[in-house]
């Protein structure tokens, strides 16, 4: 006998030899790799809605970068870092359905934090649902997402019905001589129609005349409305859309030498480029913030909300307004909930589903403020903690004049003429 | 009846304006056959250089409208034979190969203006910007009135160069027959780069208003290209005359319905309108459109 082995055996038998020494060595490098959380992101970054799509991808960003710069979540003794896949819903609800679906079957994501609009989110919800992949929302703040009580969404900023009315409230509280009447104008998609009617619910609760009530279409030439709500001459004008439409509406007032006693919009005051591309025209503007720099909370991640205001500019170059520290404070609850769960991703659907109650237990302060979600009604698992806090555009700069035990300055009322 | 004589003032006031960038639209359509879905980009690209015009050089977004116009004319005028050629091509379809390829262009400003000026509303800020002029109850704003001015201007000076100057029979008789036009001695393939020129021209500097009078974001152009479509058909596509007139009774018909009836109507009057010219009048409500070449 020659050869004690045959070329076929050697083959067979060195072969086996790489396969398990290749299969010990993935094995044991697995074993040394920090443990990597993928979440997902669906958000405007193409359509309509590019800007805050963009503003809620920075403040998802801001704070994966935060914690990857401190080594990652700290979760059963292991520190977990944080990768973002994203998916763009092109300002249309069915293509944020789809960004998702792609995000949780393609790129196998644990976690995802929900797009800009409301009507995304309202799209994406039933997806997380079916997968059973949490999502938690840093910008959605109609109503309707919560009024479907979906199971594996959450929603950090509270929904606008709970905050527009309100701010009606805090005006004619703070205002001398007082308000008689209001005129509310909308555009005419889900978020801003939601805010209008929140406008119109609040003024008419305290008794004010609602002179005229209008939903516009997005882009619509504001010169005829603005010249119908002057002829009704309420003294509040009530603005629900976002920046571009906010940034049209001050112009147009001013160019038809119009200007009511308090002018107050929601979502858009708050972004950096409302003040920035109005100059001294935005002074007086009233707007509803659930959030400012000057909010007194902290957490460790972030330190307070001052610092965060800072780090965020020195990153971003602009302030970051609500939905950006919404966004951020999305991420704080995420961390918590796996702490919580004490488990390392990637996670089975038995997991994310611990992962979701963790989620919903959620008794957190942060920099952005108190998170709480509610449990039931119409508002479930909508964080219904924060306060909204009225501002107004002074120099550029966002003062907090409401509530009483709030406000930093006295509300300019009723704002001068244009000059 | 002030709120009336308001609406109506702010309805042809910015009627004119929709003018200026549906003028060279025709225009286009006319001489090129060519239905530009990237009128909008262009308007949207106009702004932007009205808003760099102002911000890095500091100068007037008005003083600056010549070299807009002269800036956007020199870039259609590169892009004319291109669209030119695309619009001539042997293969299937030409007409519908050149509406694709506008619907590109347009999706390639709209993406370039996302990357270079970013997702930021950009508001243009001239002299006259919130000055008004008092008149009894009516309030003209000044903007939009110099707006209406120089769209008018322009309409004037356009039609000035088609029914007063060599070039402007040579557009005429182009816009009639190609192949005739060749057989006299245009040169057509030159004639339809100048007439995208000045097409891309009046649009840029149309653009330069719009954005003046609201602002500008990379998503503007859609509503522009709607408008313009809406004004030519309106007009009757091809027929330049028309152009005035239709979009002057566009702004005061998007104007009344939005303070009479209410705003979320006016789409829905606005292109229910258009849908009865096209099955009523297709040649426009002044039946000067173009007809079907069997």
């Amino acid at each position: 006998m020659a050869h004690g082995i045959t070329r076929r055996k050697f083959l067979a038998r060195s072969g086996l030899v790489a396969g398990a020494a290749t299969g010990f060595a993935a094995r044991s490098a697995r074993a040394g790799e920090a443990p990597v959380l993928r979440v997902g992101v669906v958000t405007s970054l193409s359509g309509k809605d590019v800007l805050g799509g963009n503003l809620t991808k920075r403040g998802y960003d801001f704070w994966a970068e935060t914690v990857n710069a401190a080594g990652g979540i700290e979760v059963a003794g292991r520190r977990v870092r944080v990768q973002m896949f994203y998916g763009d819903d092109q300002s249309t609800p069915s293509a944020g359905a789809d960004a998702a679906e792609r995000l949780i079957v393609q790129e196998k994501v644990d976690a995802i934090f929900g797009p800009y609009t409301s009507g995304s989110t309202i799209a994406v919800s039933p997806i997380c649902d079916k997968y059973q992949v949490p999502m938690i929302a840093g910008s959605a703040e109609s109503p309707n997402v919560w009024k479907r009580r979906p199971r594996y969404t959450f929603g950090m900023i509270p929904a606008v019905d709970l905050t527009a009315g309100k701010s009606i409230a805090v005006i004619v509280e703070q205002a001398n001589p007082k308000p008689r009447s209001a005129a509310v104008v909308g555009v005419n998609e889900p978020f801003s129609k939601e805010t209008a009617e929140g406008f119109q619910k609040g003024a008419r609760d305290i008794k004010l005349e609602v002179a005229r009530y209008d939903l516009i279409p997005a882009r619509a030439d504001l010169a005829p409305v603005v010249s119908s709500v002057a002829s009704a001459n309420p003294d509040i004008v009530a603005v629900g859309g976002h920046e571009e439409v906010l940034i049209n509406f001050v112009r147009a007032s001013k160019a038809l030498g119009y200007r009511p006693k308090a002018l107050i919009m929601h979502y858009g005051v708050t972004v950096p480029a409302f003040a920035e591309q109005l100059g001294k025209d935005a002074d007086g503007t009233l707007g509803i913030t659930v959030w400012t720099p000057d909010v007194p909370y902290r957490d460790d991640v972030f330190g307070t909300a001052a610092e965060y205001d800072q780090k965020s500019f020195k990153r971003w170059g602009t302030h970051p307004d609500y939905t950006e520290a919404a966004c951020s404070a999305s991420g704080l609850v995420l961390a918590a909930a796996m702490r919580k769960l004490g488990k390392l991703p990637p996670y089975s659907r038995e997991d994310r589903q611990a992962l979701n109650a963790a989620i919903e237990d959620t008794s957190l302060t942060t920099f952005y403020g108190p998170v709480r979600f509610a449990k039931s009604g119409d508002h479930q698992h909508c964080n219904i903690e924060p306060v909204p806090v009225l501002i107004q555009i002074r120099g550029g700069q966002q003062v907090t004049v409401g509530p009483q035990d709030a406000k930093k300055s006295d509300m300019v009322y009723p704002l001068p003429a244009w000059t | 009846m002030d709120l009336f004589l308001q609406t109506a003032i702010n309805g042809l006031l910015i009627g004119g304006v929709f003018a200026a960038f549906s003028l060279g639209f025709q225009l286009a359509f006319g001489v090129l056959h060519v239905v530009d879905f990237a009128v909008g980009g262009w308007v949207m690209l106009g702004g932007y250089a009205g808003y760099w015009g102002s911000t890095l050089l500091g100068v007037d977004p008005f003083l600056l409208l010549p070299a807009t116009f002269a800036l956007f004319a020199a870039t259609g005028y590169l892009l004319g034979p291109l669209i030119y050629r695309v619009r001539t091509t042997r293969y299937a379809r030409p007409a519908l190969m050149t509406l694709a390829f506008t619907f590109g262009l347009f999706l390639v400003m709209r993406g370039g203006a996302l990357t270079v000026w970013g997702f930021d509303t950009r508001a243009v800020s001239t002299v006259v910007s919130g000055e008004n002029i008092r008149i009894g109850p009516v309030v003209i704003p000044m903007l939009r009135l110099i707006a209406f001015l120089f769209a008018a201007l322009l309409a004037l000076g356009l039609f000035a160069v088609l029914y007063r100057t060599r070039l402007g029979l040579a557009i005429r008789a182009t816009a009639q027959s190609r192949e005739y036009a060749g057989l006299v001695g245009v040169d057509v393939k030159r004639l339809s780069a100048m007439v995208y020129a000045l097409y891309t021209g009046l649009t840029g500097v149309a653009g330069v208003l719009m954005a003046a009078i609201y602002s500008v974001t990379p998503e503007t152009g859609l509503r522009y290209t709607l408008f313009a479509f809406f004004v030519a058909v309106l007009a009757g596509l091809g027929s330049v005359g028309g152009v005035l007139a239709a979009a002057l009774f566009l702004g005061v018909l998007e104007a009344m319905v939005a303070v009479y009836v209410g705003s979320s109507y006016s789409h829905l009057v606005v292109f229910a309108t258009l849908y009865l010219v096209l099955l009523l009048s297709p040649q426009g409500i002044l039946r000067r459109g173009a007809i079907a070449e069997s």
